[in-house]
């Protein structure tokens, strides 16, 4: 079932090709640039509470149960 | 527990589900429909992850049956809607929001819709607080949330860079954000320039007056890829990261500037700390309260504070030290005392107005410190009045009045020029006439070392 309570728009559905194009080149020159600041040791330590649009699954509650079993 | 006409005033979209109010506790019910998507959400450890990170509102599991499910979400004492948010505090809820999409599109699902409504701030971080959100990813679908997240989020950062943060108050006048046509018309020309903004706001302007009139639905809407949909949510993160207010002005002179002197500072503060204690408040708002210093004062003693205050820059400087100090009970945000927030949407209550959500939270102590004198002499107000504002949701307040004498007060005297006579109602006899009719004064003394009077008082 569609839970499209609401108009996507039509025309935000199909621009988002373009946009991903973009955005992929804007990624990938991001990463290239990246490593060559890696290479050459001018990597800054960013602090910020968003570093990362990634979530860490590290801490997983599953880790403890498995030491609980092991007991 | 009945679930007729208690439902929320905004809860009537979502065919998952809906809020209701269950006497004082605000519950959620699931609807048949969503099961699916619900249990799937719960056995793969999606919500868990999402609850233990602290990116999702916490929830139990209250009833299970048949017909329905209901789920209670851990209770948020203060709703603060995306137009009370500063620079920060709105970024910071872009960024969550992208966050959540990806994640949730590496495990199978997607964010059905991107409203700034579901994020609000609670203890000291953004919290996602649409848990039926979630719905599964249909491959090679584009986002359709996507549109949403720009009128949200994308577009009215980028139009605050440019033009200042009253950008933002047009959420109040554009409650499903601001249309994209509008969004593109108002930027500079140069913003073409840029990769993200012109694809993600002008084409899409354009793409959507060109596809506005599909009556009939026949135009195929192409496919895109996980990865593809991924890098728009990464270069969308990236650059809503890098975001800055093209006005930035550095905070912290506010106090130089009045010229205060440290030991009239320190006076006042330990003035509060002492009145403050004693009435060992649970919940504490700071009505004009800039960055917080003052609230600091006491935030150790009490579990709930609210600092909101109309200078944005102010917030946003709270905002970023709560998050330096990691300070889990101070609630920030950007409020004209002489405009507060109304009520907005449909029947005028989809989200409600400062005042009402003020008077639900009651505040045990209302400060108003260094604040009397602007709402007076700038906006006007006579002492009456602004007592029956404060009446309406403060039992105690903690009044700070700036006799004429008072260098600030005589400077904004002085602008009035030839009208100034008609302020010289402004006095301590008269200020304490006009609140004597809703206040009982407990307490008055003299801040030592300046010209102001601090009051401490109970609501008749």
């Amino acid at each position: 079932m569609n839970f499209l309570y609401f108009d996507p728009g039509l025309g935000a559905m199909i621009v988002q090709a373009v946009v991903a194009a973009a955005a992929g080149v804007l990624l990938f020159s991001k990463n290239a640039w990246y490593k060559v600041k890696a290479f050459f040791g001018l990597l800054k330590e960013e602090d910020d509470a968003y570093d990362s649009i990634d979530i860490d699954e590290d801490n997983d509650d599953s880790e403890i149960n498995l030491d609980e079993h092991k007991k | 527990m009945s679930t007729k006409n208690n439902t929320h005033e905004a809860s009537f979209r979502d065919p998952s589900g809906y809020m209701f109010h269950d006497g004082d506790i605000l519950r959620r019910v699931i609807n048949p429909i969503y099961f699916p998507q619900y249990n799937k959400l719960k056995e793969s450890g999606f919500f868990g992850t999402l609850i233990k990170q602290g990116l999702l509102i916490p929830h139990t599991e209250t009833s299970v049956a048949d017909d329905k499910i209901v789920i209670t979400p851990e209770h948020i004492p203060f709703i603060t809607n995306p137009y009370e948010w500063s620079f920060q505090q709105y970024k910071h809820a872009a960024l969550h929001t992208l966050k959540l999409q990806k994640y949730a599109l590496s495990k199978g699902f997607i964010l059905k819709d991107a409203s700034a409504y579901n994020v609000t701030f609670h203890k000291g971080k953004p919290v996602f607080i649409d848990t039926l959100s979630f719905d599964f990813y249909e491959e090679g679908t584009p986002w359709r949330a996507y549109k949403q997240f720009i009128t949200h989020f994308f577009g009215p950062l980028v139009l605050a860079k440019y033009h200042g943060t009253e950008i933002f108050k047009m959420l109040q006048t554009h409650i499903d954000g601001i249309p994209v046509k509008l969004i593109a018309s108002m930027l500079p020309g140069k913003t073409k320039l840029s990769a993200t903004i012109h694809t993600n706001i002008h084409l899409l302007a354009k793409m959507e007056s060109k596809h506005s009139e599909d009556y009939k639905a026949e135009t195929k809407v192409t496919k895109l890829s996980k990865k593809q949909q991924s890098n728009i949510l990464e270069s969308l993160f990236n650059f809503i990261k890098k975001l800055e207010l093209n006005e930035t002005s550095e905070w912290g002179n506010y106090y130089d500037k009045t010229n205060y002197e440290t030991a009239a500072f320190e006076g006042k503060k330990k003035l509060i700390r002492e009145w403050v204690t004693p009435l060992n408040p649970q919940r504490l708002i700071d009505v004009g309260g800039n960055d917080g210093t003052f609230a600091r004062t006491v935030l150790d003693k009490v579990p709930d504070v609210l600092v909101t205050d109309i200078d944005s820059n102010a917030v946003d400087y709270n905002y970023t030290q709560l998050q330096e100090n990691k300070e889990t009970n101070m609630l920030p945000f950007v409020c004209d005392v002489l405009q507060p927030a109304p009520g907005i949407g449909f029947n005028n209550t989809e989200r409600n107005s400062l005042i009402d959500r003020l008077k639900d939270y009651k505040p045990d102590i209302t400060m108003a410190l260094a604040l009397i004198h602007h709402i007076t002499l700038s906006g006007n107000v006579p002492f009456a009045k602004s007592a029956e504002f404060f009446a309406k949701f403060s039992g105690t307040l903690i009044i700070e009045f700036p006799k004429r004498e008072d260098s600030w007060v005589e400077s904004l005297l002085v602008r009035k020029r030839e009208f100034m006579n008609h302020f010289d109602f402004y006095n301590e006899t008269d200020f304490e006439a006009g609140y004597t009719q809703f206040f009982d004064i407990e307490k008055k003394e003299i801040v030592p070392g300046t010209k102001r009077v601090l009051y401490l008082m109970k609501r008749k």
